[in-house]
């Protein structure tokens, strides 16, 4: 069954730009350009995921829609697609019940992948003691990994990079999303320092073992999986 | 009129007018009454006086011998020119005195009047005090008033030539005044027309004179000083922004030009799209990073101040540096003494620590060193990146806090790494040191010390 996808956007250009890029993904997608239907058919039909533009036509603040839906009790992830990059904007944004904030201009791949983790994201329990995939194995309870019966010692912040990864099987996650929940904090380090922690913790669980498991996806970011 | 009135040089100069003319109308009437009602006063008494003498002597020794003192009184050689006795018999008859006869002397009684009489053959304006006598004679005595009048006359001339050429000089006082003002005044507002008409480097010209308008048109053209410096970095930024934004879009056009031309490969055409798009990122990041040194130096941030742990901020960022570090073969070492807090912003601060740390791990050398130190004596707690790499030379540092100033071209960077570090220690009160570490650079935020939360 396909992910239904309901994109709020009044600018043409970065709605078709948005909508064929989910479409070639398999996404089912439905563009509205006025904030007074988005709301009626937000409410009225039942969607997977929301994209939301913050401003709309008439002065309308996307914001307020994402309100009256909160207020109506409907827990639909709504992700946020805004000009208005400043951390405040961000953080009311996410406040005023966004699940994820993406300002413009983006790169389709990462809201891709946001909207990959934001309509996968029920499906996997917070509460499971253990993830699995192929023969690596994360006890969540004793911070312990061990990959075809052997124990490999991480870090602290090693362990949750590899708990997101794995949480997030066989999805493309970005290195902002990354920087974003593994690290908790919103600011753009210069160099390339999440390439390097992901190679760090690559040669940790992939060296010596068979097959790999952390791929580099070129131009999106990484992936944990058992394909290739 | 209203034009008038609304001048301020008007209205003072008027003022000071008014006060001239009322000062001296004041003194004047003080004047007056300490002359001549002075002396009025005293010939009233004097007359009352005589005249009470004489109707005593009247009763005791009767009507012969008051008129015979009025004779020796008229007689004296004493106060010829302004006495004037006379009594006037129970008959309405001249008895005696220096007054013609025929003249009426009835009421009022005992109590000094002004009046004209003719005395000696001439007429005169006379004080007189009448007192009617028990056998129904009337005794006058009184003062020629002529001299005493005549030195009225010359006061009251002299007062009012006073007010006139008082008024005169106010009048004249306040068009000097509001025409002296006018020209202090027209002088700045000269020049601030050519200022406004865009002549920034225009100052108001100082007289030697030390006065309030001097300090005025100095206290004016230290804020224009600023303002043009302002001005002048404002255009330093956006030709440098020009320059920053323009060659990175010229080589975006030349790539995509070149692959419109005939013949070009469908690989041509994938490359160029590849170019484009990491241009396009670079520009997105740099305007992110300038949009960021705008919010925090106007700081006009909303989201309020928070206490900020700063051994968190630092174990996160060393955390995330770590491998970069570690895959670079540099030692990375944190030193937090205690638990350390501020007030402010955590994601700020850990943008300017990651900043700072960048720098060293890219220009630094085989040793980096974070450390929190708190110093309780002044209040203050100190965010320090040492490195043991070449450092700066001390010319250079207050450059490279300057956006785009880059020390090392080779080095790929946006040059904006130190400038975003100054703007957020500038948002939290603090200031960005950057000092010689011998060898190396040591970079020190200065943040106030937040002790209980």
């Amino acid at each position: 069954m396909s992910v239904h996808c309901l994109i709020i956007e009044d600018e043409a250009d970065t709605a078709h730009f948005v909508c064929n890029g989910l479409k070639e993904a398999g996404y089912t997608v439905m563009w509205c350009r006025k904030s007074v239907e988005a709301l009626d058919i937000a409410t009225s039909e039942q969607w997977d995921i929301i994209i939301l533009d913050r401003m709309l036509p008439g002065n309308v603040d996307g914001l307020s829609i994402v309100k009256t839906l909160r207020e109506l009790g409907k827990t639909t992830p709504v992700l946020i697609l805004s000009a208005l990059a400043s951390l405040d904007e961000r953080v009311r944004g996410l406040r005023g019940g966004g699940d994820d904030y993406l300002t413009k201009p983006f790169a389709f791949s990462e809201l891709l992948a946001r909207v990959e983790a934001l309509t996968r994201r029920s499906k996997l329990s917070e509460d499971v003691g253990e993830l699995r995939v192929a023969d690596l194995k994360l006890d969540l309870r004793m911070r312990r990994v061990e990959r075809a019966g052997m124990p490999i010692p991480l870090q602290p912040r090693e362990f949750r990079l590899l708990e997101y990864l794995v949480r997030h099987q066989n999805q493309i996650v970005t290195r902002t999303m990354l920087l974003e929940s593994v690290w908790d904090y919103h600011f753009d380090p210069q160099t390339n320092v999440i390439d390097v922690q992901i190679s760090r913790l690559r040669s940790k669980i992939d060296k010596g073992f068979s097959p790999p498991l952390l791929h580099t996806v070129r131009g999106a970011g990484y992936m944990v999986s058992v394909h290739d | 009129m209203t034009k008038l009135w609304r001048s301020v040089a008007f209205r003072l100069a008027l003022f000071c007018g008014v006060l001239v003319i009322g000062s001296t109308a004041v003194f004047s009437a003080i004047f007056y009454f300490g002359t001549i009602r002075k002396l009025d006063q005293e010939v009233d008494q004097k007359i009352a006086s005589i005249s009470e003498r004489l109707a005593n002597n009247f009763e005791a020794r009767g009507f012969e011998a008051l008129q015979r003192e009025i004779q020796t009184l008229l007689t004296d050689k004493f106060d010829v020119d302004t006495e004037i006795y006379f009594l006037v018999g129970p008959d309405g008859e001249k008895v005696v005195g220096n007054l013609s006869a025929g003249q009426e002397f009835t009421s009022p009684f005992d109590q000094p009047i002004s009046r004209e009489v003719i005395r000696d053959g001439l007429p005169s304006s006379a004080r007189l005090v009448l007192h009617k006598l028990p056998n129904g004679a009337v005794l006058v005595v009184g003062r020629d008033m002529k001299d005493l009048n005549g030195i009225a006359k010359l006061i009251w001339r002299t007062i009012g030539i006073g007010g006139v050429i008082a008024l005169v000089l106010a009048i004249g006082g306040t068009i000097l005044f509001r025409y002296l003002l006018e020209r202090r005044v027209g002088a700045i507002r000269q020049t601030v027309e050519e200022i406004e008409a865009g002549n920034l480097t225009k100052r108001i010209p100082v007289s030697g004179v030390e006065d309030e308008f001097a300090r005025l048109s100095d206290d004016m053209n230290h804020m224009l000083d600023r303002i043009e410096h302002l001005m002048d970095g404002v255009r330093h930024v956006s030709n440098t922004i020009a320059h920053n934004v323009r060659t990175p879009l010229s080589q975006i056009r030349g790539h995509l030009d070149e692959s419109l031309r005939a013949g070009a490969s469908a690989s041509r055409l994938t490359e160029a799209a590849e170019f484009s798009i990491a241009q396009v990122d670079g520009l997105i990041i740099v305007l992110d990073k300038l949009l960021q040194i705008a919010e925090s130096e106007s700081g006009t941030r909303r989201r309020p101040f928070k206490p900020v742990a700063l051994r968190e901020v630092v174990t996160t960022v060393v955390e995330l540096y770590d491998a970069i570090a570690e895959a670079q073969g540099i030692v990375l070492i944190t030193k937090i003494e205690g638990d350390p807090k501020t007030i402010g912003d955590k994601d700020l601060l850990a943008s300017a620590l990651a900043n700072l740390l960048d720098n060293a791990l890219k220009y630094g050398g085989r040793s980096v060193t974070v450390c929190v130190r708190e110093t309780p004596e002044t209040g203050t707690v100190s965010l320090l990146v040492q490195d043991n790499g070449p450092g700066i030379p001390p010319e250079e540092r207050p450059k490279v806090i300057q956006r785009f100033y880059r020390l090392d071209q080779r080095v790929p960077g946006t040059g904006l790494g130190l400038s975003i570090v100054a703007a957020i220690a500038h948002l939290h009160e603090a200031a960005l040191h950057l000092e010689d570490a011998g060898p190396g650079l040591l970079a020190r935020i200065v943040l106030p010390l937040r002790v209980s939360i």
